[in-house]
């Protein structure tokens, strides 16, 4: 996988941006690249990035928040730091954004500073997540979030999976829709995501992208690391 | 069909499409706003409608309308908005209309937070409005039973003429899980034109069906609070629901437990077991009616020593844990409820402490 410069994880309510925003960073961290993520979900009250904080950090990356006092409340704050770490040239920084359009309209206060710098926005699609089971609802959900950020997506990422029950089936499902979408809108599919415990069982020949491992960061209280 | 991967809030959502309900008004509110989000594309895909009302108190007194007219009806909402909506609950109880609510709490009491509680149980389960009236309430542990629960709430709010409650803390909306729709699951209407309101069609029919909550006659308000009392009792005979973990083994602490926390308490069941320790947990499903005999019975075991009752409260649930103990065993309590959830390993240690 590639990736320098800005890349924005977008994508449905739901699609699993965070978990992929943060094995990204992690993977893109172990190669020995600066990382900067930005927690940009302004929609989701629980599970966000914010929640992987302390690993995240003992990887080396940054990691922006809004502010301690804020950090869990459900108010619409975008960090003043973010348009800092977007301005100071890392070698990759990641914007995690919320869900559908309503999730990336902060990309737009963003407007100034993310003007004339390359931007990687990638839209992240679960096929077993309502709204995004077939093409026409993934164009629906991709056409509603480049108008409402007003930048384009530049590719695309399958996060199929159904939690501990995913089966190497469900990936290949996965698979086969973004492909789909990729040749019905000529967007590459940038990468695929698999579970660790489904990885080993993958048959890595069907795919013709890069498959990034996903260790669960944000888990409930009561599963065991 | 194929499970999907859905969040609480909006598999709580399909799931009432599915049991055939085609009104559903709301307002929003943190931790469950995605319900309404999910129902307002869906909503009209199948003919239904979404409205949202200019406060919890408006939203009350539409379900109020609907059901009166033997619609099936739901809201859904988090703990402040259902204290404001718990006036029009008293009535639609009173008026013996089917509907159903969802309160997917919040940190309470005032506006509290917004991460996952308990603390609305007495609210749930004592009254919350006005008057001798109970809501029947279901407590899921996870989507799947969310879901089940949301479709068997319509089936029972026609079967008792009244309201029914689906009491979920936060992270049972926010979570996401694996879930599967079933079909067996959805009944039809039974006999609303026996009591429904039917707009000017009444003069067409010899009857003329009045829904009302006001009896200025002792003896008709007597009488319609006996016809309540009648139904919580067949609710005490027939409703109950509740699940016994780990109970056939000769465990030495009974935990009491529902919803999330009951998630973690499984965890730690498990994990007491790898060290030899055995305890079991029953799980209430129905918190009106209260699993009453089941929880005297597992406490009563000759293995078990103690009781404790695990919430997201500062003790609610285990007041009814006592009633039901009568003094058998000593009944214990922990909780916490700022919204961070207690883990497997701090209960173990407290579960340790009882030995």
């Amino acid at each position: 996988m590639d990736f320098t410069g800005i890349v924005v994880v977008a994508g449905n309510y739901g699609s699993g941006k965070t978990e992929t925003a943060i094995n990204l960073a992690a993977a893109c961290r172990k190669t020995g690249m600066a990382v900067n993520i930005a927690d940009l979900d302004l929609v989701n009250p629980y599970f966000r990035t914010r929640e992987a904080r302390i690993p995240l950090e003992a990887l080396g990356i940054k990691v922006i928040l809004p502010d301690r006092q804020y950090l869990f409340a459900d108010l619409p704050i975008l960090s003043p730091a973010v348009a800092d770490i977007i301005r100071q040239q890392s070698d990759l920084t990641i914007l995690d954004a919320g869900g559908d359009d309503v999730g990336v309209t902060v990309l737009a206060a963003l407007a100034s500073v993310l003007q004339d710098r390359p931007v990687r926005m990638l839209q992240v699609i679960n096929v077993f997540r309502p709204f995004t089971n077939d093409v026409a609802g993934c164009i629906k959900i991709q056409q509603e979030i480049e108008a409402s950020a007003k930048l384009p997506i530049t590719g695309l990422v399958s996060n199929a999976n159904l939690l501990d029950e995913t089966t190497p089936d469900h990936i290949y499902q996965g698979y086969d829709l973004v492909e789909k979408v990729s040749a019905e809108t000529g967007l590459p599919v940038d990468f695929i995501t698999a579970g660790q415990k489904v990885l080993p069982l993958l048959d890595m020949h069907r795919f013709s992208c890069p498959v990034l491992p996903i260790d669960r960061k944000l888990l409930p209280p009561w599963k065991r690391i | 069909m194929a499970k999907v991967l859905m969040k609480g809030n909006e598999a709580i959502g399909e799931a009432a499409i599915r049991a055939g309900c085609k009104n559903y008004f709301a307002y929003p509110i943190t931790p469950q706003s995605e319900v309404a989000e999910y129902l307002v594309k869906r909503l009209p895909e199948e003919g239904g409608v979404f409205l949202q009302g200019e406060s919890e108190v408006a939203v009350g007194y539409m379900i109020f309308g609907a059901a009166g007219a033997g619609e099936r009806v739901m809201t859904t909402s988090s703990s402040p908005g259902i204290s404001l909506m718990s006036e029009a609950i008293s009535y639609i109880a009173a008026a013996h209309c089917p509907a159903v609510f969802v309160n997917i709490v919040r940190g309470g009491p005032g506006l509290g937070g917004i991460l996952p509680s308990q603390g609305d149980y007495f609210q749930a389960t004592k009254g919350g409005g006005h008057g001798d009236y109970h809501l029947l309430v279901m407590a899921p542990d996870g989507v799947q039973e969310a879901v089940e629960m949301t479709m068997l709430a319509f089936t029972l709010a026609e079967k008792y003429r009244g309201p029914v409650m689906i009491m979920g803390d936060g992270l049972i909306g926010q979570m996401m899980e694996p879930v599967e729709f079933p079909d067996d699951l959805k009944t039809e209407p039974t006999n609303k034109d026996e009591w429904a309101t039917s707009g000017m069609d009444f003069r067409k029919s010899k009857k003329r069906n009045l829904v009302k909550s006001l009896f200025l006659d002792p003896t008709a308000l007597n009488d319609n609070n006996l016809a309540l009392k009648a139904k919580y009792q067949q609710m005490k005979e027939e409703e109950v629901r509740f699940e016994l973990y780990n109970g056939d083994t000769d465990y030495r602490v009974l935990i009491t437990s529902y919803g999330t926390m009951s998630r973690v308490c499984r965890t730690a069941i498990d994990m007491l077991k790898e060290e030899g320790i055995e305890v079991a947990m029953l799980r209430p499903k129905t918190l009106f009616p209260f699993p009453e005999k089941a929880v005297f019975e597992a406490a009563c075991k000759d293995s078990c020593k103690a009781v404790i009752s695990i919430e997201m409260s500062m003790g609610q649930m285990v007041e009814d844990v006592e009633r039901c103990v009568k003094g058998k065993r000593p009944v214990e309590f922990y909780g916490e409820c700022g919204g961070d959830i207690p883990s497997p390993e701090k209960i173990i240690d407290i579960i340790k402490g009882l030995l």
